[in-house]
């Protein structure tokens, strides 16, 4: 009993003996050392994602003679079925529901790891 | 609600958020630059270098914690190889002189205090038990996060625990209970 008196003794002493550090700036210095966000490197490859993407928009409309094909298709799908549209937009939404879940699944366990 | 060290992490892993990596160097920087202090026998400003370079190293690294152990054992575990690489790299002697025990023992020895006195027998134990004692006995380590944070068998662990308490409990004689 006495043994284990002295080891708790003991274990608070050395508990004691670690008061807090204050931080006194620590945490700014570490932080100054990290290097720039990934984010940023993110924001310039959507802008120019973006800025392709309106280009080659601008461009496929001009080349198709002022996007005369999409009235077209637009005409040729009003003219379907309603239940043939009802299955396409049910495939479409079934589809993008499957490749939703699939990049939740594989972020998720990406954090598990 | 304050997020834990694992929500936090998950920030940094999926958004390279900085702002928490800042909330968990806040949350750990006193015992990390705690226990470097200890082991570089209260070399503060070599302390506070290596707690630095461990912070770093672990925003670095942040993808390889698995979460299967506490962050902080994780970070001990980086602190610890910092200060060992550093130390190898000083050749810093970390055997203890029975010399240097008997003049702890000494009673002409002025002793301000208790926790002066715990301070200077802590850093004349050879690194290997001081390491053990600090991150069980001062850090609240089971033996098993020790083992892993020092990479050394858990039976080791437990005799460096041991050891390191027997030395200290003689350096200490005349503090402890009757």
């Amino acid at each position: 009993m006495e043994q284990v008196n002295e080891e708790d003794w003991l274990d608070r002493e050395l508990r004691e003996a670690a008061p807090y550090i204050d931080d006194e700036g620590f945490t700014v210095r570490v932080l100054q050392q990290l290097s720039p966000p990934r984010r940023s490197h993110d924001l310039l490859r959507a802008v120019i994602l973006l800025g392709m993407t309106f280009l080659a928009s601008v461009l496929a409309y001009v080349a198709s003679d002022g996007g005369r094909f999409v009235s077209v298709s637009l005409e040729r799908l009003a003219a379907l079925p309603a239940l043939w549209i009802f299955v396409l937009a049910l495939a479409s939404g079934l589809v993008i529901a499957a490749v939703g879940a699939t990049a939740a699944i594989s972020r998720d366990r990406g954090l598990q790891t | 609600m304050e997020l834990t060290d694992a929500d936090l992490v998950a920030r940094i892993f999926v958004d390279d958020d900085q702002h928490a990596f800042g909330e968990l160097v806040r949350r750990h920087q006193s015992a990390v630059r705690g226990l470097l202090r200890q082991l570089t026998r209260t070399d503060v400003a070599l302390a506070d270098d290596l707690a630095q370079q461990t912070f770093l190293r672990a925003y670095k690294n942040i993808r390889s914690f698995r979460g299967e152990a506490r962050f902080s054992t994780w970070l001990y575990r980086i602190a610890y190889n910092c200060f060992r690489e550093d130390a190898r790299r000083r050749k810093e002697f970390v055997g203890i002189d029975e010399e240097q025990l008997q003049a702890q023992r000494d009673p002409q020895v002025v002793d301000p205090g208790l926790r002066h006195d715990l301070m200077r027998a802590l850093s004349l134990l050879p690194l290997n038990e001081r390491s053990a004692v600090l991150l069980c006995c001062q850090n609240g380590l089971s033996h098993d996060e020790a083992s892993r944070v020092l990479d050394i068998p858990l039976g080791t662990v437990k005799t460096n625990v041991l050891r390191g308490r027997e030395k200290l409990k003689r350096m200490l004689a005349d503090w402890g209970p009757n």
